[in-house]
């Protein structure tokens, strides 16, 4: 179990080491490395997702490892509290930015290995705190130069934690 | 590595204010901008490329400045100006689209309609469109005088202005089951549209949906930049 202790509350979730290997171990290796903690949910749509993970409060990138191979064909359905890997439009381009459903997101599903329907992975699920990812999908947001649906006030990731039952993964 | 959309401009020689705002849209907005799609209801009312009068001119003058600069332009038929035809496209510089386009915007296949196809509801206005959009009709409508036909259109812009032809509530709003069916015919997770002067970035279970805004006391416009989501922006218009 992961706990993102943010500024509106923790937010607890299991990773799918089964179905989606790669992008668990992508994500855990960026909590043990402290990469997430600063880094804020900067693209929030109520009604659709939250997504953070690659920004810091000042909406700049933090650098990323090497992005990873979309796992998006795993069977696992952007369903509301599942978490997903963010991309652009290069199907393989996701690094850390993730971000929460906070609705059935079918058109996120892979449909086809093409550029269209590729897909967004699905990698976990929020197991606690789904009151706390509510809370954020509703803050006030706005545009802050290039992007949309910024919060005017960050959602921040403050600290990370990690339990014992993922220190042999 | 921009495309800019807009659509029901209602543009006419009753609201000024409006014409201005359009002319310093394409004037300051459209620096780095490689595509302007036009998606319909440009015109309150269109009575054939032949027009003379003065806004007509003076639009197609504009649009033509813009493609010459080398944005490319796109036309799609309104329910107000669907009698737009080749010669309009050919001296603005405009490309005439079908009624449903497929695009590839920002990376993303979406798909481009005035919106009024949407609206499966109104039983009426769908006969009235079949009607009115037959060639053969069109064909009668453009070879009227042109005396009659901009008689034909200030009795229309009256009486239109009259009845509140142009606000929300009297103009039905899309059918959702209309919405899915097309989208999942073109296969797409996008769509743009206008017509229901009820503009909003709606996200659904099977993909998103943005619609533009009519201009009156503001403009609209939706912006693709690189590959970022494409975002649904408002501006407000001077009076005067």
């Amino acid at each position: 179990m992961i706990t993102l202790h943010t500024n509106y509350g923790d937010v607890s979730l299991e990773l799918d080491f089964e179905k989606a290997p790669v992008s668990s171990a992508n994500f855990l290796q960026y909590c043990r490395d402290g990469f997430y903690e600063g880094t804020v949910f900067h693209r929030v749509i109520d009604g659709f997702m939250i997504q953070g993970g690659g920004m810091t409060a000042d909406m700049q990138n933090k650098p990323t490892r090497d992005p990873i191979q979309n796992e998006a064909d795993n069977g696992l359905a952007n369903e509301t509290g599942t978490l997903a890997m963010a991309r652009t439009n290069d199907p393989h381009s996701a690094s850390s930015q993730f971000f929460i459903n906070v609705a059935d997101n079918t058109f996120l599903n892979h449909s086809g290995k093409n550029p269209q329907g590729w897909g967004y992975a699905v990698f976990a699920r929020v197991t606690d705190g789904m009151d706390v990812v509510n809370k954020i999908k509703g803050v006030p947001t706005g545009r802050h130069g290039m992007h949309q649906d910024v919060p005017k006030d960050p959602v921040e990731i403050q600290k990370v934690t990690i339990s014992d039952a993922y220190a042999d993964k | 590595m921009t495309t800019l959309l807009i659509s029901d401009l209602h543009l006419s020689p009753e609201r000024p204010a409006v014409t201005r705002a359009f002319f310093a849209f394409l004037e300051n907005q459209t620096d780095d901008v490689e595509a302007l799609y036009i998606l319909g209801d440009l015109f309150e009312a269109w009575i054939g490329d032949d027009d003379p009068a003065p806004l007509a001119r003076q639009v197609i003058a504009a649009l033509k400045k813009l493609s010459d600069s080398g944005v490319s332009l796109f036309f799609t038929h309104g329910n107000r100006d669907f009698m737009i035809g080749k010669q309009f496209a050919r001296e603005s510089g405009a490309t005439l689209l079908p009624d449903h386009h497929l695009a590839e915007l920002g990376g993303q296949r979406v798909l481009l309609l005035h919106g009024d196809t949407l609206c499966t509801g109104d039983a009426d206005y769908q006969k009235f469109r079949r009607r009115y959009r037959h060639p053969l009709v069109k064909f009668l409508l453009r070879h009227l005088p042109l005396k009659k036909r901009q008689k034909m259109a200030v009795e229309w812009r009256q009486k239109s202005m009259r009845a509140n032809a142009n606000k929300s509530d009297n103009i039905m709003d899309v059918s959702e089951e209309a919405v899915a069916q097309l989208m999942a015919q073109y296969q797409v997770k996008l769509m743009i549209h206008g017509h229901t002067h009820r503009p909003y970035h709606h996200y659904m279970a099977y993909g998103e949906r943005l619609v533009l805004g009519d201009w009156h006391q503001q403009g609209w416009y939706i912006r693709i930049e690189g590959n970022y989501p494409p975002e649904l922006i408002s501006f407000p218009i001077e009076e005067n």
